[in-house]
C-alpha cells in the first residue's frame, strides 16, 4: 500500500489514540533542551512516529510540503532509522505547539531558509532509531530472547536464531508501554538503503491523480467563500463601500470590513467576486500614493555615495586604491519581484465560542496559531491548524495577511467556515516584494592585472530587518540587504564593503527564495567577470587564480566547468546563430553552487541553451530531490532575470497578472545538466541555493556575445 | 438546475450561466483536481477536455459548457487504472508542489491524443502550460514516456 494524507490529526487526536489503546504507539522522544509541553500530555515531547496494527507508520512531519520534497526525504530519514518501509509511510503535517519545534535547540519551527533537512537530520534519526530499540525490546520480551538476538527488516523483527518474526503493527502496543531509551545507537552510514539514494517522492500519486488537497481545495459544511479587494496604495484604507449595491445579488451572505479592505461573502466564490466587483468602494489613499520604484531607485543610487555602515575591512582598501595601476568601478540594481506562487493567496477559517480552526497553507503553523489567537482572543491551544499542501511558497506563505483575512471574516460568522481566496491580481498587487537593492562595486588592479581591493556598498532595505529584527546580531546590520555580496572566498587582500538601509516603507518586503542572495549574486558575480575581462583574463581561469586557498569552491567551479567543456570563446552554430558560455560561484545556504550558462542571441531573441550546474551540499540525503531543486532554483531564477519585474506608480503595483509579469514559460526552458559532489562537508541547504547563480551566469555570456553589459534586471528592458 | 456531464456522470447544477466553468467544476461539482491559476486564460492550470478538446475552463462560461461532455483530471484514468499520461508523471517523478500538474498532464493527454508520437519541439512548443516550480524537464520527459506506454497498450 501507499497512503498519504496531507492533512494533520491534533496532537490529541494523535496522542489520544496511543492512550485510548486503539493500537497507534506512539513515540516521544525527548531531546536535550526540548521545549516542555503541558502536564496532561504526560510528557510526551516530539512526537513523530505512529504505528497502527496494520503497520501502517504515521509521520507527523514538522515541515511543509511546497514542491521542495520534505514529504519525502524527512520521512525516509526517519525510516531509515525505524527500518521501515516507504510504501507503509503516511506522512502527514504536525500541528502547531512546542513538541515540533525542532529547529535551533528547540527554539521555532518553520519551513524555509532552506533547513529543514539540515536542520531536522540528526533528530530525524534519533527519533526512528529509538523507536526501532522499541520495537526490538517489544519483540525480544514477548519471545524471551535478549534484544541482542533479534534483527529488523523493513516493518518487521526477527529472532535470528529461531526466525521468528512480529510485525510493527504487532509489537506497537506492547512497544508503547515501554520506556523511553536514551542515547540509542545510530546505524553505520555504509548500511543506509534509504539515505543518500534518489528515493522516488511519496506525493507524487496524488498530485498525479487530482486527490492531492491544496488550501483551495478543503471542503467544510456550510462553507462560504470570500473575495477580498484590498487599498491599491499601501497603507490605505477604506473610505466608504455601499454594500445595499451588492446584498441583493445572489447568494451574497454579507459585506465586511478587513484590515486594509472590504470583503464579500457569498455562497459560492464566483458570486463573491462577481459582487465585489460591482460594489462601490472608495479608498483613503493614506500617505503613500506618491510611492514610485523610480524615485525610489534614485534614492538608493543616491545612497551609494553615504558611508553607511562598515560590515566588511580586510586590510587596507583606502591605501590599495591609491596605490592601483588601474581601477573599475560598477553600479547594479536589481528590481521589485513578485513570488508568484501558482496558487493564489487562500485561507479557510472556523470560529466557534471556544475554538478555531484554520487550514492555511503557511509555512509555519506557529505563525498561524498566534495570528488567530490573536484575532479571537482565544488560547493558543484552542486553535486548531490544518496544513494542506501549498501549491509554492518560495517565502510567499511566512506572511500571515490572508490568514489573518480568514479568521478575521469567521470570527464575525461564527460557526460558518469561510474561505477566502484572492485573485492573480490581487495576489500580484499585495505580495511581500523581493526588495530592490542597489549596489557599487568597485575594484582596483595592480599593473600586472592581479586584483588589490574590492570595495562594495550595497543600499536597501531587507526582508529581514522588516519583519523579524529580534534575529538581527547588530540591529544597524541588516544582512538580508547584502548578503552574497561581501565576504567572498576570492584571494582579494584589501576588501571593504558598506551597506546603507534604505526604507521602503509602505512597501511590504517579504523573503524571496534565495532572499537577499538573489539579487546580491548577480551584482557580485556579474562584477567579478567585469573584473576578469578588465585584467584581460579568462572568467574561469580569473576565478580559479583567487582560489588556490579555497578547494572546495574551486572543486565546485571545476566540476560545472568541465562538464560543460568550458569555451572561453564566441562560436557559431550550424545556423549562424552566435553562442557564448558565461559562469557564475556562489555560496548560499552553506551550499556552493556553480552554473555555466550557454546563451545564444539569434535576431535579438535570447535563448538560454543549457545549463550545467555542480553543487556541493555536504552530502546528498535524496540525491534525486537535490537535482530537481536544482534545476527548480534555475528556473526561478532565470524567470526572473529574463523578464520579471514590478514597478509602482502613484503608490500603486502597475503589473496584476501573468500577461505583465511573464513568467517562464516551457519553450523558454534550457536543457539542465546537475551533478552534486558529496564532499562530506555539514549539510548545507537546497532549496535556494540554485537560484542565485544563474542570472550572473546568464548576463555574462551576454556580455561576451553582445559586449553589453547588462547591470540591472530584468533582460526584457534591454535590446540585444 | 442545470445538467452537466461531468466524467461520465450527470451532474444537476445550479449556477448563472456567466459563472466560469472552472468554479462550476470546483466549487458546485465538488471537483478541486482542477486548479484556479489566473483567471485570463494564460497559465493552463485549469486545464479540462470538453468534447474531447483541451479547454482552459477558466475562459469558459457554464452557459456555453452545457451540451457538452466534460473531462478532468478525476474521469481521465478509467476503471482499470491511471491514464498512460498519470502513470509516466509517477514514473518519471515529475511533480513538486504539484499545483499546476492536473493541467499539464490534462494538456499532455491532450496532445499524445492529437499526435501519438510528438517530437521534442511539438512537446516544447505544444505544452503550454505554466509551472512554477520549474518542471518542465520532467515533464517533457514524462510526455515522451506517455507516448510510449501509450504505444505499448495500444
Amino acid at each position: 500500500m501507499s497512503t498519504l494524507s496531507n492533512l494533520s490529526m491534533t496532537r490529541r487526536q494523535f496522542l489520544g489514540a496511543a492512550a485510548a489503546g486503539a493500537g497507534v504507539f506512539v513515540l516521544g522522544i525527548s531531546l536535550p533542551g526540548c521545549a516542555k509541553v503541558d502536564e496532561q500530555d504526560e510528557g510526551v515531547i516530539n512526537a513523530f512516529i505512529g504505528i497502527d496494527e496494520n503497520g501502517v507508520v504515521t509521520f507527523q512531519n514538522p515541515f511543509i510540503e511546497m514542491g521542495q520534497g520534505t514529504y519525502t526525504s524527512i520521512p525516509a530519514i526517519m525510516a531509515e532509522e525505524l527500518d521501515a518501509d516507504m510504501a507503509m509511510l503516511k506522512v502527514v503535517q504536525a500541528p502547531h505547539g512546542p513538541e515540533y519545534r525542532i529547529m535551533f535547540n528547540n527554539t521555532t519551527r518553520f519551513t524555509g531558509g532552506s533547513f529543514s533537512v539540515r536542520s531536522s537530520y540528526m533528530t530525524m534519526r534519533k527519533a526512528g532509531a529509538t523507536a526501532r530499540a522499541m520495537l526490538i525490546e517489544a519483540a525480544a520480551g514477548t519471545w524471551r530472547v535478549p534484544p541482542g538476538e533479534c534483527k529488523t527488516e523493513p516493518g518487521v523483527v526477527i529472532h535470528r536464531e529461531s526466525g521468528k518474526i512480529m510485525t510493527y503493527g504487532e509489537l506497537a502496543p506492547l512497544a508503547a508501554k515501554l520506556d523511553i531509551p536514551a542515547d540509542v545507537p545510530l546505524k553505520d552510514d555504509a548500511s543506509f538503503r534509504l539515505i543518500g539514494k534518489p528515493i522516488k517522492r511519496t506525493d507524487n500519486r496524488v498530485k498525479a491523480t487530482g486527490e492531492a488537497e491544496f488550501g483551495i481545495d478543503i471542503k467544510a459544511d456550510g462553507l462560504l467563500y470570500a473575495a477580498v479587494k484590498q487599498s491599491p496604495v499601501f497603507g490605505g484604507s477604506v473610505q466608504s463601500y455601499d454594500q445595499d449595491a451588492v446584498l441583493k445579488m445572489p447568494g451574497v451572505v454579507a459585506v465586511e470590513e478587513i484590515p486594509n479592505g472590504v470583503a464579500v461573502i457569498a455562497d459560492q466564490y464566483w458570486r463573491a467576486k462577481k459582487a465585489l466587483e460591482q460594489l462601490p468602494v472608495t479608498f483613503d489613499e493614506g500617505d503613500n500614493a506618491d510611492f514610485s520604484s523610480k524615485s525610489y531607485l534614485e534614492k538608493l543610487k543616491a545612497a551609494l555615495n553615504e558611508s553607511g555602515v562598515r560590515v566588511e575591512n580586510v586590510g587596507d582598501a583606502d591605501e590599495a586604491f591609491s596605490e592601483a595601476a588601474k581601477t573599475i568601478e560598477a553600479v547594479y540594481h536589481a528590481p521589485f519581484l513578485a513570488h508568484q506562487t501558482m496558487e493564489p493567496m487562500n485561507c479557510t477559517a472556523l470560529v466557534t465560542k471556544d475554538h478555531c480552526k484554520v487550514w492555511a497553507p503557511n509555512q509555519g503553523a506557529d505563525f498561524v496559531a498566534k495570528v488567530a489567537a490573536e484575532i479571537t482572543g482565544l488560547k493558543l491551544d484552542a486553535i486548531e491548524v490544518i496544513t494542506p499542501f501549498l501549491g509554492g511558497g518560495f517565502g510567499r506563505r511566512f506572511i500571515m495577511d490572508y490568514t489573518a483575512q480568514a479568521v478575521t471574516l469567521a470570527k464575525k460568522h461564527p460557526g460558518r467556515p469561510i474561505k477566502v481566496i484572492w485573485t492573480r491580481e490581487e495576489d500580484t498587487q499585495h505580495d511581500h516584494y523581493r526588495p530592490m537593492t542597489a549596489a557599487k562595486y568597485r575594484a582596483g588592479f595592480d599593473a600586472q592585472g592581479n586584483p588589490l581591493a574590492i570595495q562594495i556598498t550595497t543600499a536597501g532595505e531587507g526582508p529581514s530587518g522588516r519583519l523579524n529584527p529580534e534575529f538581527l546580531k547588530d540591529p544597524t546590520i541588516d544582512e538580508s540587504i547584502f548578503e552574497g555580496g561581501p565576504h567572498q572566498p576570492y584571494a582579494i587582500p584589501n576588501k571593504r564593503a558598506d551597506v546603507v538601509n534604505v526604507t521602503v516603507k509602505p512597501v511590504p518586503i517579504g523573503y524571496w527564495r534565495s532572499v537577499g542572495n538573489s539579487q546580491n549574486a548577480f551584482f557580485k558575480e556579474s562584477f567579478i567577470d567585469e573584473m576578469a575581462h578588465a585584467a584581460g583574463a579568462d572568467p574561469v581561469e580569473f576565478r580559479r587564480n583567487l582560489l588556490t586557498e579555497q578547494p572546495r569552491f574551486k572543486k565546485v567551479l571545476d566540476t560545472a566547468v568541465g562538464m560543460a567543456n568550458w569555451k572561453s570563446e564566441v562560436w557559431q552554430d550550424e545556423s549562424g546563430v552566435k553562442h557564448a558560455m558565461g559562469v557564475a560561484l556562489h555560496e548560499s545556504f552553506g551550499s556552493i553552487v556553480a552554473q555555466v550558462a550557454e546563451v545564444a542571441v539569434d535576431d535579438g531573441d535570447i535563448q538560454v541553451v543549457r545549463v550545467w550546474c555542480a553543487v556541493d551540499c555536504g552530502f546528498a540525503v535524496n540525491p534525486a530531490i537535490v537535482k530537481m531543486q536544482m534545476e527548480s532554483g534555475i528556473v526561478y531564477g532565470l524567470s526572473a532575470a529574463w523578464s520579471e519585474e514590478i514597478t509602482f506608480e502613484k503608490g500603486r503595483v502597475m503589473q496584476s497578472n501573468f500577461h505583465d509579469y511573464p513568467i517562464l514559460r516551457p519553450d523558454q526552458m534550457p536543457a539542465v545538466e546537475v551533478e552534486i559532489i558529496n564532499s562530506g562537508e555539514p549539510l548545507g541547504g537546497i532549496g535556494e541555493p540554485g537560484t542565485p547563480p544563474i542570472a550572473p551566469a546568464v548576463c555574462n555570456a551576454l556580455f561576451k556575445l553582445t559586449g553589453q553589459r547588462v547591470r540591472s534586471l530584468p533582460l526584457s528592458q534591454y535590446t540585444f | 438546475m442545470t445538467t452537466l456531464m461531468i466524467n461520465g456522470k450527470q451532474y444537476e447544477l445550479d449556477a448563472e450561466d456567466d459563472m466560469p466553468l472552472l468554479w462550476v467544476i470546483r466549487d458546485i461539482a465538488g471537483l478541486t483536481g482542477t486548479k484556479f491559476g489566473c483567471g485570463i486564460g494564460m497559465c493552463g492550470a485549469c486545464s479540462i477536455h470538453l468534447d474531447g478538446e483541451l479547454v482552459r475552463s477558466c475562459m469558459m462560461s457554464f452557459g456555453a459548457a452545457k451540451d457538452k461532455a466534460i473531462t478532468t483530471i478525476e474521469g481521465l484514468g478509467s476503471e482499470q487504472g491511471l491514464h498512460p499520461v498519470q502513470q509516466a508523471w509517477i514514473d518519471k517523478d515529475v511533480s513538486q508542489c504539484g499545483y499546476c500538474q492536473p493541467g499539464q498532464i490534462m494538456a499532455a493527454a491532450a496532445l499524445l491524443r492529437e499526435n501519438p508520437n510528438p517530437s521534442e519541439d511539438e512537446i516544447r512548443t505544444k505544452m503550454t502550460n505554466y509551472c512554477r516550480c520549474g518542471t518542465y524537464l520532467q515533464i517533457f520527459e514524462a510526455v515522451k514516456q506517455a507516448a510510449q506506454l501509450q504505444g505499448e497498450q495500444s
